[in-house]
């Protein structure tokens, strides 16, 4: 452009009073002219000598600086630590602001995930949102997680919340086959996993109605937004990042030695009244431990079986660039992690993630392009060690003979690393696209699209070879050999044109939305299994199989279709009301019950802008807001409405079994969530100490569930919204310090706590229901009812129960009235970051109140065979012995030995609250040559647990999974 | 939706208006057009390869012989007819043929007469039996309505459904007494139906099965497997079900054109093969397991270990020289030899066994024989009862009864029908039950023995859910 002579050229450069900016914003006021500093921070810009210069870049105050014929301004961004106003927080179909959210969003950023060695983006949340309840199912590399958004809504639909990625919805059901996968990792291969935590900018969590109703029927769990990075401007810059790690179980429980666990077994055998066989060498192998096995042996089996430590290695490089219109992200990322069993199972992942953002010269096209490919490979023992770690007998034989084969010790014992002989492997292809584009049509109309489509295929196989089983059974010829395959694949697109309009007046800010989508989504599963190879070489490839089976094959089609919009005005800045709405249609609902109707109210009063406190120094800013919406969820599964036969594996006199599927009722719709909120927001001193309260209450009804029939219908349940309803309430705390002090020691801390109630309110018919053994009205959904253990009988050495109903029989259901419930009573998390210099130190700590139950639920009674818990030593032997502990029995004695009502009662819970140190990091930035930015770090995962939980884990105590790992992880990070 | 569009239309800034009112128009129009008219269609969506919609399934004859094999299977591996958990040993042990050593709870409250009514087998009997009536009127529904089967196909398969619903009604009607008799697919009258007194539940068996035998007039098994029940099996049913409603010469003329129809297999050990020709009905087992669930339920394989053994009121009830109690009994000790038992042992092999040998065979034509024998006595033809109750003893080594006297007679047969018989679902139960011997054979054997263990009671649960059911049978 020609200088003409009213026009400067003004250049200069932006910092951060030390290190450049570059992609700062420079423009000139008023005007739509603007440029963008470079990868040193340089601008040049021509401008009017009486224009003035606007510099903005996220996370810093926006500067103005009139130009007054100066050619050289250099300026210095302050960080805004609080930039309330600033950050654009994504509410999925529109963004908006910490000041004027009129929602309950939660947000946590790159900033916090970066610094944990994680897998899966759900992992990387654990804890740091309030409300926002996440388990790892198991610590076997690529397990799943369970997640729950302010409790349970639905009696039998899951928890999972709606994910959304980029804008493109995203299934995280598992595709994996229980017949393939149970045993290791649930069947629960979790799709999240393909998505790289490394590549997310921030991940988004809504979920109140004003938030969650835009996305109508499928809002009722909370819905989870991931958004990934973008590319830079400026030179082309190289990052690389490179850590390894290590992993071990944290936490052994306590369990008998042999010498310990050999005098119950004794003892228990003589109680049970045989003695005189137990002296009789003819009858050994009945109790090989006792007898034939090697009585001074002893093996540690949990550090045995998982005990090991499992190496983590994770590569990435990225390569970003740009300049003002276009900017692109590529990276790679390599991850490989083995595990603590023994044998050599490792899980590998590979990402290719890139991004591409365009923006027209004149602003008013733009497109924003991403893509994920991923590829993982699990290779798994067929089976979780872990609860064989918990139970063989501490005197059972080697592993191995002299020779080096598998112990099989006269077929005494079952080898557990038989199953190192099978194999286990699941692969996974992810592939991800998406993009948005928008046309400005007017200056304040805006045509955009959301363009989406992904792909994922999960292949996984299972070999049972002859050789990994027990001689003694007669199945070692190679002929019962098996191998179950899975090949199940999803593949979905989305098409969401929209119209985005705003308008400013002098006192009203009003912006509109309105669109629609079109999502389809298709998925099939192909499950076979073949028995008899003639070798086991050729145990891998089906058609050598003697006898092949389809176990399932399926497929199955879901389109959604609907309308939504949003309609947000704020007026004097201080007043906000935000209208949001959807019309939903689906196909998983018969004709006439197809769309419904959502929508939710939220407004918001920004006190602090009031007159009355606008000089107020101390607090600095002041929201009160609240929102009413209606969600729903159509989380039923495809095709419950037809009436319909179901094609069977199954055959009699070789003709295929169809069986009728269910009673036809074609008049179910949606389930319904109806959400309330209020929350309380408060900044004080400019924001850097920040307070949000709410509280909620979510009433979810229509539920469908099975509807109870009288059996002379032809079936016990027919599929239809039940009059009950489920109340989900609750306060939620956030806290956060940002640098309060202002010292040369940076520190900002936050803070959160949920403190979740869940309530049964209404249930019709609850009494004749299938459910009438496990809920009650008013109390939570997650309750069980238990026997009320009463200790040990003085005189016969037995457990004592409540016997409530007084019939002299202990006995299920009747005497089963003690309660108990195993959800959060409160929950949240506390992080601290601490910066000095070229250190940065951040301590995540996470906090659970809860029960769970303890060693006793996997046993009860001392003697039987299989180790136990130390805490079973502690036994009745005599009349007149008050051990808490019945007395011993080998398990021979039936109906005597009532170790297993124990198992059930509120002996076998105890307190499970917790206090972990989720996550540790140290990050030390090298100060070298301008070129190279280079950080090292070093990160812990579980490091600490303080507990008085005796089991293996008390935030996933269950005894036959994996408890999640502690891990320590090096890295470097080198930028150039 | 148009009240937003009206909104933003009248928020409209007029200088844009008039400049971009046609685009504004296309494009809002647009967008509601295209969801307006692809919405309903978008929303729905072809079933799955996995699923067929009930329509398509009574479209081809083939399908529907998969419903009706679904039936089938069920019969074999579920419910009251199936060898697992059947009435073969529960009515075995609630009667006096066998004796129980297992632990289960349920099974115990059968062996001691303490049945109470949330016993789960019953419950389960019950659920399943009701389904599969389900099944076969969804199945009558269909062929009803269907236009594409040709017309001896229909008729082959509608005889089929009318004989199984009769069937698994006949076994209710014994075990419950009124019960409610369904013929429709209708939850909302199902779900609130009453019970149908016993002589009219009888009269819709009869019913049934007249029709099934007049539809599968042009069905024999006599070639192949009889692994699909025929004419003759809807004989064989409605001869039973006239003895037991006492319309003697009905029964006598059924169990004739049925013994017609097929021959007595004269050696012992062929009766229970696969290919016994004396066979009216059996269960063909799957692919895997190859043979019979009852094998496995009754041959004792270890001492401790066992499930059930023969009572000593039936191993007593057998004649010197019985070739059944050597053909058909298995005997089996522990280690020390202290403890010995006998079993029934009609079927050898256990189901795994790799050559499949044993299908389960539900009617038999020695049954028939008895049957006719019997009604004979009652019509006052001695002679024929004594010659078909010979036909069976001189099979099994015996020679010719020597009973005269009507009472003798019908002694005889109740005893022929324990030791022929035993361990073939519950027939010694429901021949005690119907003969009124019950109360004297039963009291002495089993010490909680009332009278009204004559009928069991409905599950507690059903009524619970749906009280036109009430009142529960006398006694529980």
């Amino acid at each position: 452009m020609p200088l003409t002579a009213q026009q400067i050229l003004v250049s200069g450069k932006v910092t951060d009073g030390n290190l450049p900016i570059s992609g700062a914003n420079v423009l000139i006021k008023n005007t739509k002219t603007g440029v963008v500093t470079d990868f040193d921070g340089r601008y040049n810009i021509t401008a009017k000598p009486t224009d003035t210069l606007q510099i903005s870049y996220l996370g810093y105050t926006t500067v103005t600086i009139p130009i007054q014929s100066h050619t050289t301004i250099h300026v210095t961004l302050q960080e805004d630590v609080t930039a309330l106003g600033e950050v654009q927080i994504n509410a999925g179909y529109y963004t908006t602001t910490d000041r004027e959210r009129t929602g309950s969003i939660s947000r946590i950023t790159a900033k916090e995930i970066e610094g944990q060695p994680v897998n899966n983006p759900l992992a990387a949340m654990q804890g740091y949102m309030s409300g926002v309840n996440i388990v790892q199912t198991t610590g076997v590399p690529g397990g799943g997680y369970d997640i729950q958004i302010r409790g349970k809504n639905f009696i039998n639909g899951g928890t999972d919340p709606l994910f959304i990625i980029d804008g493109v919805p995203f299934s995280s059901q598992s595709l994996g086959s229980n017949s393939v996968s149970a045993q290791i990792t649930g069947g629960n291969i979790s799709p999240l996993n393909a998505i790289n935590p490394n590549d997310i900018e921030s991940i988004e969590v809504l979920k109140d109605g004003d938030a969650t109703a835009i996305y109508g029927s499928r809002g009722a769990n909370g819905v989870v937004l991931i958004t990934t990075n973008k590319g830079g401007t400026g030179k082309t810059q190289f990052k690389a990042n490179i850590s390894s790690g290590v992993g071990q179980v944290s936490h052994f429980i306590d369990l008998m030695n042999t010498e310990q666990y050999l005098e119950t077994r004794n003892e228990g055998i003589i109680n049970d009244g045989y003695q005189t066989l137990l002296n009789d060498p003819a009858y050994d192998y009945i109790w090989p431990d006792v007898k034939s096995w090697d009585q001074n042996r002893y093996t540690n089996w949990q550090k045995e079986l998982i005990g090991g430590t499992a190496h983590r290695n994770n590569a990435q490089l990225s390569v970003l660039g740009g300049n003002a219109e276009t900017r692109f992200l590529i990276s790679g990322s390599y991850n490989k992690e083995t595990t603590v069993f023994p044998g050599d199972a490792k899980y590998k992942k590979m990402t290719v993630f890139s991004s591409l953002n365009h923006r027209s010269m004149n602003n008013r096209f733009s497109i924003d392009f991403s893509s994920t490919y991923s590829n993982e490979k699990n290779n798994l023992p067929r089976s979780d060690f872990t609860s064989l770690a918990y139970s063989l007998e501490p005197n059972a034989p080697a592993l191995y003979d002299q020779q080096g084969n598998l112990n099989w010790e006269n077929n005494s014992w079952d080898n557990p690393l038989a199953s190192l002989n099978e194999q286990y492997e699941a692969s996974s292809n992810t592939l991800f696209f998406n993009s948005l584009i928008s046309f400005q049509l007017l200056p304040n109309l805006a045509l955009k699209s959301n363009l989406g489509h992904n792909n994922y295929s999960l292949h996984s196989y299972r070999t049972l070879p002859s050789s990994a089983r027990n001689p003694k059974f007669g199945f070692t010829p190679q002929s019962y050999s098996s191998l179950t395959t899975n090949g199940s694949e999803r593949q979905s697109w989305i098409v969401e044109p929209q119209l985005h309009w705003s308008k400013q007046w002098r006192r009203t800010t009003l912006d509109a939305l309105i669109g629609t989508t079109f999502q389809q989504e298709t998925g099939s599963q192909f499950v076979q299994n073949g028995k008899g190879f003639p070798n086991n070489n050729l145990l891998l490839n089906l058609t050598a199989a003697n006898n092949v089976n389809v176990l399932q094959d399926d497929n199955s089609k879901y389109n959604y279709n609907a309308i939504f919009g949003r309609l947000n005005m704020n007026y004097l800045g201080r007043y906000i009301i935000n209208l949001t709405g959807r019309r939903d249609g689906s196909s998983r609902f018969g004709p006439g019950k197809q769309f419904g109707n959502f929508g939710a109210a939220g407004i918001a009063w920004l006190f602090s802008e009031e007159a009355f406190l606008n000089k107020n120094s101390l607090l600095s800013f002041g929201k009160l807001r609240g929102s009413y919406g209606v969600t729903g969820s159509d989380n039923i599964g495809n095709y419950k409405f037809l009436d319909t036969y179901n094609v069977t594996g199954l055959d009699y006199n070789g003709i295929t079994v169809l069986e009728p599927t269910g009673i036809f009722n074609p008049l179910f719709g949606w389930e319904s969530n109806k959400k309330l909120e209020l929350a309380l927001e408060l900044g004080f001193f400019k924001e850097r100490l920040f307070i949000n309260t709410s509280w909620y209450r979510n009433r979810s009804s229509d539920q469908l569930i099975g509807i109870p029939l009288p059996a002379t219908t032809g079936f016990s349940t027919l599929t239809g919204n039940f009059n009950a309803t489920v109340e989900n309430s609750g306060f939620e705390i956030d806290f956060r310090i940002i640098d309060l002090l202002q010292e040369k020691i940076k520190w900002t801390a936050a803070f959160n706590i949920a403190v979740p109630k869940n309530k049964l309110i209404k249930f019709d018919g609850l009494e004749t229901s299938t459910f009438s053994n496990q809920y009650i009205i008013g109390k939570p959904l997650s309750i069980l009812k238990l026997y009320n253990a009463l200790g040990v009988d003085q005189e016969t050495g037995s457990y004592k129960f409540e016997d409530y109903n007084g019939d002299g029989n202990i006995s299920s259901p009747e005497d089963r009235q003690w309660l108990e419930d195993l959800s959060p009573k409160f929950y949240g998390g506390l992080s601290n970051t601490l910066s000095y210099g070229n250190f940065t130190l951040n301590m995540f700590l996470q906090f659970k109140n809860q029960k769970a139950f303890n060693e006793f639920v996997v046993q009860a009674t001392p003697g039987l065979k299989g180790n136990a818990s130390i805490k079973l030593l502690d036994r009745w032997q005599q009349p007149g012995d008050t051990n808490p502990i019945k007395m011993a029995s080998g398990g021979l004695s039936r109906g005597r030995d009532n170790g297993s009502f124990l198992k059930q009662s509120n002996a076998a819970i105890s307190d499970a609250s917790f206090i972990r140190l989720r996550n540790v990091s140290l990050n030390y930035y090298i100060p070298t040559l301008n070129t190279f930015d280079i950080n090292v770090y070093l990160q812990g995962q579980n490091l600490l647990t303080f507990t008085n939980f005796g089991g293996p884990d008390p935030e996933q105590s269950f005894y036959n999974t994996l408890p999640p790992l502690k891990q320590i992880t090096l890295g470097i990070k080198i930028d150039f | 939706m148009k009240d937003i569009l009206y909104l933003a239309y009248f928020l409209w800034p007029s200088k844009y208006l008039s400049k971009f009112k046609y685009y504004l128009n296309q494009i809002a129009f647009f967008l509601l057009g295209c969801w307006l008219l692809g919405c309903s269609d978008f929303v729905e969506v072809d079933s799955p390869k996995n699923i067929l919609i009930s329509e398509t399934v009574f479209n081809d004859p083939a399908t529907v012989e998969s419903a009706l094999a679904n039936i089938y299977y069920k019969l074999r591996d579920q419910g009251m007819v199936s060898g697992n958990f059947g009435l073969t040993t529960l009515m075995g042990i609630y009667a006096d043929e066998l004796d129980y050593y297992g632990t289960n709870h349920s099974y115990h409250e059968f062996y001691n007469h303490t049945v109470a009514n949330e016993n789960s087998i019953l419950l389960s009997w019950w659920n399943h039996a009701y389904h599969l009536i389900y099944a076969s009127n969804d199945i009558l529904k269909g062929l009803e309505a269907s236009h594409n089967i040709p017309f001896e196909k229909r008729e082959s398969l509608t005889g089929q459904t009318l004989f199984i619903r009769a069937y698994i009604h006949s076994h209710l009607v014994s075990l419950f007494g009124e019960i409610p008799y369904i013929t429709s697919t209708d939850y909302l009258k199902n779900q609130e139906i009453s019970r149908t007194a016993e002589s009219e539940v009888y009269e819709h068996i009869i019913a049934d099965l007249r029709n099934a035998i007049d539809f599968l007039k042009n069905t024999e098994n006599k070639v192949g497997e009889r692994v699909i029940p025929d004419q003759n099996t809807a004989k064989a049913l409605l001869a039973r079900i006239y003895l037991y409603t006492e319309k003697w010469d009905l029964a006598s003329s059924l169990a004739t054109e049925v013994i017609e129809a097929y021959a007595i297999e004269p050696n012992l050990d062929d009766v229970f093969l696969k290919t016994s020709q004396e066979t009216i009905w059996q269960l063909k087992p799957g692919v895997n397991p190859k043979n019979t669930q009852e094998a496995n339920q009754l041959i004792i394989q270890g001492i401790p270990g066992q499930n059930y053994a023969l009572s000593e009121s039936l191993l007593s009830n057998f004649e010197n020289g019985d070739l059944r109690y050597i053909n058909w009994i298995g005997t089996k000790s522990n280690t020390d030899n202290d403890v010995t038992l006998k079993y029934a042992h009609k079927y050898k092999l256990l189901f795994h066994e790799m050559e499949s040998l044993e299908y389960s065979i539900l009617f038999r034509l020695a049954e028939q024989y008895l049957i006719r024998a019997e009604t004979m006595a009652k019509l006052g033809n001695f002679a024929r009862a004594q010659q078909d109750l010979n036909v069976i003893r001189n099979r099994a080594g015996l020679s010719n009864t020597t009973a005269n006297s009507l009472n003798e007679i019908l002694d005889a047969i109740l005893q022929e029908r324990q030791v022929e018989l035993f361990s073939e679902h519950g027939h010694r139960w429901f021949d005690l039950k119907r003969t009124g011997k019950a109360p004297e054979v039963l009291s002495v054997l089993k010490s909680n023995w009332e009278h009204y263990n004559l009928l069991f009671p409905i599950p507690e649960k059903e009524l619970s859910i749906n009280p036109n059911l009430l009142p529960q049978n006398n006694g529980y």
